[in-house]
């Protein structure tokens, strides 16, 4: 039997505690736990707490004031569209040094629905929206992945005899058609550690992700999936595991969570060396490249000539 | 010259990734990519706030312009760079462009305000209505919105997003219904140690100045001539006091594209070396989208035709910022030169911002010049190339600032706000 990893989820009260205290971060940083979620409670079906933050602001102050620590910010459709997602999540993996992912959810709690029948990004008052349902939510998640891949981060070449920077026909439009229409291409390039890990949370067997063509969920949290959540305060699960989520509640601090971490840790959980990208510690391989029949963005850069 | 005015200027840096230039990027002292290294943004900041400097503004559309020869187009997204940043600084500004037209206001509210904690009160946001088709259609939209559309939902936006901030101190919901959006709720997020993010603007159309009148706090504007930016600045203070607000309520911050060289010759050859390192059709490409008409049919050893300097056909059409059109034609028409002559003299006198190639000592009396004549309250200046630009600018030009009382020598403030607030009265007009 394989010793499952550890992993943390912090709800909003626990992100603010986190990051307005360096000690902690440090002490966050060191852990060797696969990754932390970063906000678990906006997409668990939880009660909106009285205190929380954006998550990738989160992860920009992450990305910035630590080294080590890996991490997935949480981020539905309800309020926002996969392609400003896409650029959060490319943009943090680009800073973090791929240390990021994108924990996909349905409904966000600490958020309004749009209108009915389109209470997903029809709140945006653009033409559009559709249900909030798993559906959406995985169609956004394609999006993402999508956009991220169609940068490809080696058509960067910085060539500086023919002044091309960047082999910008190799750039593709990503013509998503599915609950949203994307032309594409992504602003940001694909990271340098390969496209981010995309993971889904499910409370239920019954609330999975739908599964299709170009699947980008790598990963599923929650009671029916192989990472289960575990609240602080409870034992770890008796059935094997490739992971555990430890949960804090509210009533937890983040010095609680890292206690009850580190005991864990020294008690059976598998380590995760700190540092490296999500991908690397999760063992997961690169996403397969967008098809070779996607339509270019730009033209073949030429050599240019001056004024 | 009127009245030498109290106080010290404002000093922003417009960090179009690289530099303004399109070559920046060959420079050996920057890796091929560079624009998305943590490294490089957190030296950025840091060197930034060696010079005790205001703010940096970044730039942002949702949408890829061809990265082929630039590093310009590319896009970290401004909450996240500007959020990694503030983690390497503690007191410079940092300033985010985000779109009115393609966010929902209720997430980016909470967004902008969340990033606005993590930096301890120094973010702001400039709001923007994007232009172009390409930033439409990764929104399944066909089209971008008419003009006039897109400024009457940024002003509800604007509305909707302030009124979010505000419950996030009251802890009070919001019930808006209005033509655009249908809101109620209220952040969680912990209320603004600046008391909400400081909104900026950028652009001279009527609609955005407008906007700028009634809720900016800091207008990011394109100005060629000083007679012309003191009669936007008394124009813009103007609608903010028509709106109830002191005029000192809203800091007005032209760009100024810099090439800073030790004597004026020097600084010459470095915007030569660097502009004749990109490429022509660059300048052509920019030249059209900037005037609404093709420059690639121009000969390019004739004087521009009289029909390519009337005035625009469909405002609600043109794709390009009205105020740069308009500034771009009036320096056309004050010199007749032929369109390789302009392309090659937007060099040294700008292209729809003003330009700047000179020593440090220059730059310090140009603004001192501006900035005592009341056509300023600061600049946001924006170096051809960031990597070796900015550092001459904090460690050459502050200086020259600081001995002639223009700057403070070390941060006396905390917030971009009350940088903002410390910063010269506005003269009478």
């Amino acid at each position: 039997m394989t010793a499952p990893y550890l992993a943390l989820g912090l709800a909003g009260p626990h992100l603010v505690e986190l990051t307005a205290n360096r000690a902690l971060l440090s002490r966050w940083d060191e852990l060797p736990v696969a990754f932390s979620v970063l906000g678990i409670d906006r997409v668990d079906g939880s009660e909106p707490a009285p205190l929380t933050l954006t998550s990738s602001a989160v992860g920009a102050t992450l990305a910035g004031t630590t080294k080590y620590g890996r991490f997935l910010i949480t981020a539905t459709p309800q309020r926002d569209h996969p392609y400003n997602i896409a650029r959060r999540v490319a943009s943090l993996a680009h800073l973090s040094n791929g240390r990021s992912g994108l924990l996909i959810g349905v409904r966000d709690a600490y958020a309004p629905e749009g209108p009915e029948g389109a209470a997903a990004w029809g709140g945006a008052g653009l033409a559009g929206g559709a249900p909030l349902d798993a559906q959406t939510a995985y169609d956004a998640a394609r999006a993402v992945r999508a956009l991220e891949l169609s940068w490809p981060y080696d058509s960067i070449i910085g060539n500086r005899d023919t002044g091309i920077l960047v082999e910008s026909n190799r750039i593709v439009h990503v013509d998503i058609d599915n609950r949203f229409s994307i032309a594409g291409p992504l602003n940001t390039p694909e990271p340098a550690t390969g496209a981010s890990v995309i993971a889904w949370y499910s409370a239920t067997a019954q609330d999975g992700p739908p599964r299709g063509a170009d699947d980008p969920i790598e990963l599923v949290l929650g009671a029916a999936g192989p990472v289960p959540l575990v609240a602080l305060g409870k034992e770890p699960p008796a059935s094997e595991t490739a992971g555990v989520v430890l949960r804090a509640g509210l009533e937890h601090s983040v010095g609680d969570l890292l206690d009850a971490a580190e005991r864990w840790l020294a008690n059976g959980f598998a380590p995760i060396s700190a540092g490296g990208s999500l991908r690397a510690a999760l063992n997961l391989s690169a996403p397969a490249p967008l098809p070779p029949t996607a339509r270019a963005a730009f033209p073949v850069p030429q050599p240019h000539v001056s004024l | 010259m009127t009245n030498r005015r109290s106080g010290h200027v404002l000093l922003g840096i417009n960090v179009l990734v690289l530099g303004y230039l399109p070559a920046a990027w060959k420079t050996p002292l920057l890796k091929k990519d560079s624009f998305i290294d943590p490294q490089y943004w957190a030296n950025l900041g840091r060197t930034a706030e060696r010079g005790t400097l205001d703010a940096l503004f970044l730039a942002d559309g949702p949408l890829l312009g061809d990265p082929a020869y630039d590093a310009n187009p590319i896009r970290l997204e401004p909450t996240v760079n500007w959020g990694q940043v503030a983690a390497a600084t503690s007191r410079v500004g940092l300033v985010a462009t985000a779109s009115s037209t393609f966010n929902d206001p209720f997430e980016l509210a909470e967004r902008l305000l969340s990033w606005d904690h993590q930096t301890g009160g120094r973010a702001a946001w400039n709001v923007v209505t994007t232009r172009g088709a390409p930033a439409a259609r990764n929104f399944g939209m066909p089209e971008i919105p008419f003009r006039d559309d897109r400024y009457e939902r940024a002003t509800e936006f604007v509305d909707v997003v302030r009124a979010l901030w505000e419950s996030a101190a009251t802890g009070r919901d919001i019930h808006h219904h209005g033509p655009f959006f249908d809101i109620e709720g209220r952040l969680r997020v912990p209320p603004s140690k600046q008391g909400r993010p400081v909104i900026f603007q950028a652009g001279g159309s009527p609609q955005g100045r407008a906007l700028a009148g009634r809720v900016a706090e800091g207008v990011f504007a394109a100005e060629l001539t000083k007679d012309q930016a003191i009669e936007h600045y008394r124009l813009v203070k103007g609608f903010a006091r028509d709106n109830g607000r002191s005029p000192d309520d809203i800091k007005i911050l032209p760009g100024l594209l810099l090439s800073l060289g030790s004597t004026e010759e020097e600084a010459r050859r470095r915007s030569d070396e660097i502009h004749d390192a990109g490429p022509a059709a660059y300048s052509i490409a920019w030249l059209s989208q900037a005037i609404g008409y093709d420059a690639s049919r121009l000969e390019l050893d004739e004087p521009f035709p009289e029909d390519v300097l009337g005035p625009i056909k469909d405002t609600q059409t043109f794709l390009g910022s009205i105020g740069f059109r308009e500034s771009i034609l009036a320096q056309i028409r004050r010199t007749n030169p032929t369109v390789r002559e302009y392309l090659k003299q937007t060099r040294y006198t700008g292209s729809g911002h003003a330009g700047f190639v000179g020593t440090p000592e220059q730059l310090a009396d140009h603004i001192e010049d501006w900035f005592h004549a009341g056509a300023v309250d600061g600049f946001n200046l924006q170096p051809d190339r960031l990597i070796d630009g900015l550092a001459v600018i904090v460690d050459e030009l502050v200086p020259i600032l600081r001995k002639r009382g223009l700057y403070r020598h070390e941060y006396e403030t905390e917030t971009l706000r009350e940088h903002f607030q410390a910063a010269s009265p506005t003269p009478a007009f």
